[in-house]
């Protein structure tokens, strides 16, 4: 009886998802954190030592983009996002966040903008630092998104010692920023008007964030690392708190517990957790045609679970999700949609690969 | 036992450092929740520090016994050789062996603090103290004649003290405890919740207070009463298995060692007992 359970449900599992098949792009990457496709066969990526880099598909050739910022390369630090303004076609502006020691010493979260000139670039401008200093870039979050209104959302992880920070605005623990491209502050940030808050915090309580993306219809979707267990998704809305670290699902990786509370008034619940934790690293909306079974559906890599959860939601907001290319077996870091819609992972560590997903025509 | 003796005494000191430790972590934690005015009342306050004195502390136990371990063999060689000794050389190793232990982790541990007891400058002394007082614990220990009943009482102690943690998490979080054991408490109804809450939370705590009076009392009954139980649950798990048709469930191991271990305690002190009135 068990045997024909089994059977049952590998025949009918066979029908829900095709047998994926891969295919290496690139290999020898060295910790490449983002990739964005300038066109469906060119891709620009950042390695966390501090390069910025552009290879075309079709060629094989890599550029070296030159005159890179100086980025502080330790522990989960350096090179982080790279982010193409909406109107990249003609302003060839882009968007790098990245590590750096600040004026103290001290490392934080910057965010800059610069024009993409053939193989430098010009024009760097730094349009934001994060006024969170630690000793070590840990959790520094780096996830860069642009809103409808072409303000730019960038996420501020809570630098881990500094975990009770992300309940104060006073500072960039743990928080969601929105500027202007410019590094102005929008006069409508939900805490412009707030005493002793800093005025480009859009939404806080937040841990390590390293998913965040803007639907079309506005929606705002982020998900972030808990400790042990707690892995969160949140839909972002300004001026809310999203309780960590008063409120979590997860404890510490010690052991010890961060708050023996996963709810209160005042501080929002997530859309789903994880726990025990995957380690969300990036995230997608997919809206292509190339894989009709994925369509609609959050994609999320993971580093623990070495797999691409599908998360799709009910009507009634229970969340439903499956696992996917976790043949692979390899830490994923970051996940795109070529312009076709053709799905290409990127590996984490020293030795990573890009990999396209080879739809079921292919 | 001159030698034997030693070895256990730094597991017991660690044991009390790590019980003087784990409370500085919790207490530090629940001053900054409440005064986020998260709601912390006895019952959340007890739940934090019982678990960090149980999962924190099964961590920092290996930690500080290392730590102790090369600390009291260096007072011990200055202790032989030099005019220096007593108690507050030990208690100064005991300090020093936390102090570095808590650098070390963090240098060697991704340069962050793991430990958010020891994130001030009151937590750090504080931290530092502990490890005076257990190296003055295990001054006081190593300095008295110990017969068998020093390490029965740890094994017991140590045994009672991982018993604590299926206790708590039945207590406190057993929609986890039922996770940990396979099964979600969820997909039971109520009567079936209520039956399993109360029997299982039962079992634990009456197991762990067997091991406890054993300890104080070292009447063997307390250890076999323990041992009899777990020996009862990992048998009833096969006959559950290959008489009655459950999914196999390997944790009847674990049933067997956590009944072999008291009834081992209670059978030396039987032993020991008949020996001496002889």
């Amino acid at each position: 009886m068990r045997a024909q359970n089994l059977f049952l449900i590998l025949l009918f599992s066979s029908g829900l998802f095709p047998d994926y098949k891969f295919e290496t792009i690139l290999s020898d990457l060295n910790d490449a954190w983002s990739f964005e496709f300038l066109s469906e066969d060119k891709i620009i990526y950042t390695e966390m030592p501090g390069k910025l880099k552009i290879t075309d598909f079709l060629n094989g050739s890599t550029i070296d983009i030159k005159n890179v910022p100086k980025v502080q390369y330790s522990s989960q630090g350096g090179l982080s996002e790279v982010i193409l303004d909406p109107d990249f076609s003609s302003n060839r502006t882009l968007y790098l966040s990245y590590s750096a020691r600040n004026d103290e010493g001290k490392s934080t979260l910057y965010l800059m903008s610069a024009e993409l000139n053939k193989d430098s670039l010009e024009n760097n401008k730094v349009i934001f630092e994060a006024q969170a200093p630690r000793r070590v870039p840990v959790h520094i979050g780096a996830k860069i998104a642009f809103l409808e209104d072409g303000t730019i959302l960038l996420a501020s992880g809570d630098g881990f010692d500094h975990r009770e920070k992300a309940q104060t605005l006073d500072n960039h623990f743990g928080k969601i920023i929105r500027i202007n491209k410019d590094g102005t502050v929008p006069a409508d940030n939900p805490f412009v008007n707030v005493k002793d808050a800093l005025p480009d915090i859009y939404s806080y309580g937040h841990r390590n964030m390293q998913g965040l993306i803007v639907m079309k219809n506005g929606k705002i979707y982020e998900h972030e690392h808990g400790p042990r267990g707690g892995d969160e998704m949140n839909l972002i809305e300004p001026s809310i708190n999203y309780g960590w670290p008063a409120i979590t699902y997860g404890i510490d990786y010690s052991g010890a517990v961060i708050s023996p509370f996963t709810e209160k008034d005042g501080m929002q619940q997530p859309l789903l957790h994880w726990t025990p934790s995957i380690a969300p690293s990036d995230m997608i909306f997919y809206e292509g045609n190339k894989y009709p079974e994925l369509k609609n559906s959050f994609l999320v890599t993971a580093l623990v679970s070495k797999d691409v959860k599908k998360v799709t939601f009910s009507e009634s907001g229970k969340d439903i999700q499956e696992s996917l290319f976790g043949s692979l077996n390899s830490r994923l870091r970051n996940i795109q949609a070529s312009p076709s819609g053709l799905i290409y992972l990127l590996t984490d560590g020293p030795k990573g690969k890009l990999i396209k997903v080879l739809p079921e025509e292919l | 036992m001159k030698i034997a003796k030693y070895p256990f005494a730094v597991l017991s000191a660690a044991l009390f450092t790590v019980m003087l430790i784990t409370p500085i972590s919790s207490l530090s934690n629940l001053i900054w929740l409440a005064s986020v005015d998260m709601p912390v009342s006895l019952f959340s306050s007890l739940e934090v520090i019982l678990f960090d004195f149980q999962r924190l502390g099964i961590v920092l136990l290996g930690v500080v016994s290392l730590g102790f371990t090369v600390a009291f063999v260096v007072a011990g060689l200055i202790s032989r050789y030099s005019s220096l000794g007593g108690k507050y050389l030990y208690a100064v190793a005991g300090s020093a062996a936390i102090g570095l232990s808590l650098i070390l982790m963090v240098e060697l541990l991704f340069q962050t603090q793991l430990l958010g007891g020891n994130r001030t400058l009151i937590g750090t002394t504080l931290h530092w103290g502990a490890g005076f007082f257990g190296g003055y614990f295990f001054y006081n220990l190593i300095s008295e004649e110990k017969n068998y009943t020093f390490i029965i009482r740890f094994l017991g102690v140590f045994y009672a003290y991982f018993i604590l943690g299926l206790v708590l998490n039945w207590v406190f979080t057993p929609v986890s405890a039922a996770a940990e054991f396979g099964f979600s408490l969820y997909e039971l109804n109520s009567a079936a919740q209520n039956a399993l809450l109360r029997d299982f939370t039962s079992f634990f705590v009456a197991t762990f207070l067997f091991s406890i009076l054993g300890v104080i009392t070292l009447n063997p009954v307390w250890f076999f009463s323990a041992g009899i139980i777990y020996i009862g649950a990992g048998i009833f798990n096969l006959v559950a298995i290959y008489a009655h048709g459950t999914d196999f469930n390997q944790i009847f191991v674990g049933e067997f060692v956590l009944g072999s271990w008291p009834i081992a305690l209670g059978l030396v002190i039987s032993y020991q007992q008949k020996k001496l009135q002889e």
